[in-house]
């Protein structure tokens, strides 16, 4: 084929510009209809779906959560939190983060009943699920003890972009070489507004203030004051 | 890792904006910052892989790596961020801003206009 005159289109668009609108617009539509929306990430085995149990039992007189699950595969994750509350799986077949279509399709087959906290337990990946936004209020961090104290310097976007770090496992401080101290201060170089919060979900250590941070957070929601 | 489906996305991002162009995109150019969360080399070879069954498999991907860049709350200061540490080198303060270097953006396209009959203009596509 015969070419003609060569030309420059300029377009200066981020390339994830639509679904950050189709996430923008969810979460105002969650946060109006009174809803924290929250995005729990962590790296695999922090313990998201212990702590997400204890939330729910702590939880289950005084406010009603659902959540959303993100796995590979299986729906084990799904399965130990259905005895609590409503619970809907997405199962990513292979995928390593979750994406906001994701999100919008599973929120379709969850009960259609008001909810003061939606949870959504990302893929257990502390790289990938940095970059895609799921209309989630707060972004919340969780690593173990057991992990080691490096995972803010390695992986300082997750820190940066997210709102609370939870430090879970807490139980096990005696016996590994963790320094509370040390992430705290590694986190708050990459992010000095993130807040910190020890939790132990087994011993239910830690729950309680969690759970007060939640409601704190949902209150300045409906408060016009979460930014 | 995530670079597969995000350069899928840039490749059907192009393809929407020539689509019925009567053009040959010659090539994409696209900035990636140190916080965007990809990895330039990661999405070149995505990019490899994905072009050659794209309606532009002779394309070529130019990636522009960017730098960090934050603003200071308190002094106002713009400064270059070093190994991901956020703090203000001018007043210690933590409580700084990403200006730039935070994103992953298609910034243009150059391509050539198609010779072939019924050949209609840019201009839509120019100006998006």
């Amino acid at each position: 084929m015969s070419t003609g005159t060569s030309r420059t289109i300029e377009v200066k668009r981020e390339l994830q510009q639509d679904q950050r609108q189709e996430a923008e617009a969810l979460r105002r539509q969650l946060g109006a209809k009174g809803t924290l929306v929250v995005n729990l990430v962590s790296s695999p085995g922090a313990g998201k779906t212990s702590l997400l149990e204890a939330t729910a039992r702590h939880m289950a007189d005084r406010a009603r959560m659902a959540v959303l699950v993100g796995d590979i595969a299986t729906e084990r994750d799904a399965d130990r939190l259905r005895p609590y509350v409503p619970v809907q799986q997405l199962t990513t077949g292979g995928a390593c983060h979750l994406e906001i279509g994701l999100v919008k399709r599973g929120l379709a087959l969850l009960p259609d009943e008001p909810v003061d906290f939606l949870f959504i337990e990302n893929i257990g990946n502390l790289v990938c699920p940095a970059s895609h936004d799921l209309a989630e209020h707060r972004r919340v961090v969780l690593m173990s003890t057991t992990e080691g104290d490096d995972k803010p310097a390695k992986y300082p976007k997750m820190f940066r972009t997210s709102h609370a770090m939870l430090i879970s496992k807490c139980d096990l401080l005696p016996y590994v070489p963790f320094s509370i101290d040390a992430v705290t201060k590694d986190a708050r170089n990459i992010n000095g507004q993130i807040d910190v919060i020890r939790v132990a979900s087994l011993s239910g250590d830690g729950i309680e203030a969690w759970c007060q941070w939640l409601q704190d957070q949902r209150r300045m929601l409906m408060n016009g004051a979460l930014h | 890792m995530h670079e597969i489906s995000l350069v899928r996305s840039l490749i059907r991002q192009v393809e929407s904006l020539v689509c019925d162009q009567g053009v040959t995109v010659t090539e994409i150019d696209v900035s990636i910052g140190p916080l965007s969360g990809v990895e330039p080399l990661l999405v070149q070879s995505a990019f490899s892989q994905l072009a050659p069954t794209s309606r532009f498999p002779e394309a070529t991907l130019c990636i522009r790596e960017t730098e960090l860049i934050a603003t200071c709350q308190d002094c106002g200061c713009s400064f270059s961020v070093a190994s991901f540490r956020f703090v203000c080198p001018d007043c210690d303060s933590r409580a700084v801003d990403v200006t730039s270097g935070d994103g992953f953006r298609l910034e243009r396209i150059s391509v050539t206009d198609d010779c072939a009959p019924g050949n209609t203009t840019l201009t839509q596509a120019t100006n998006r």
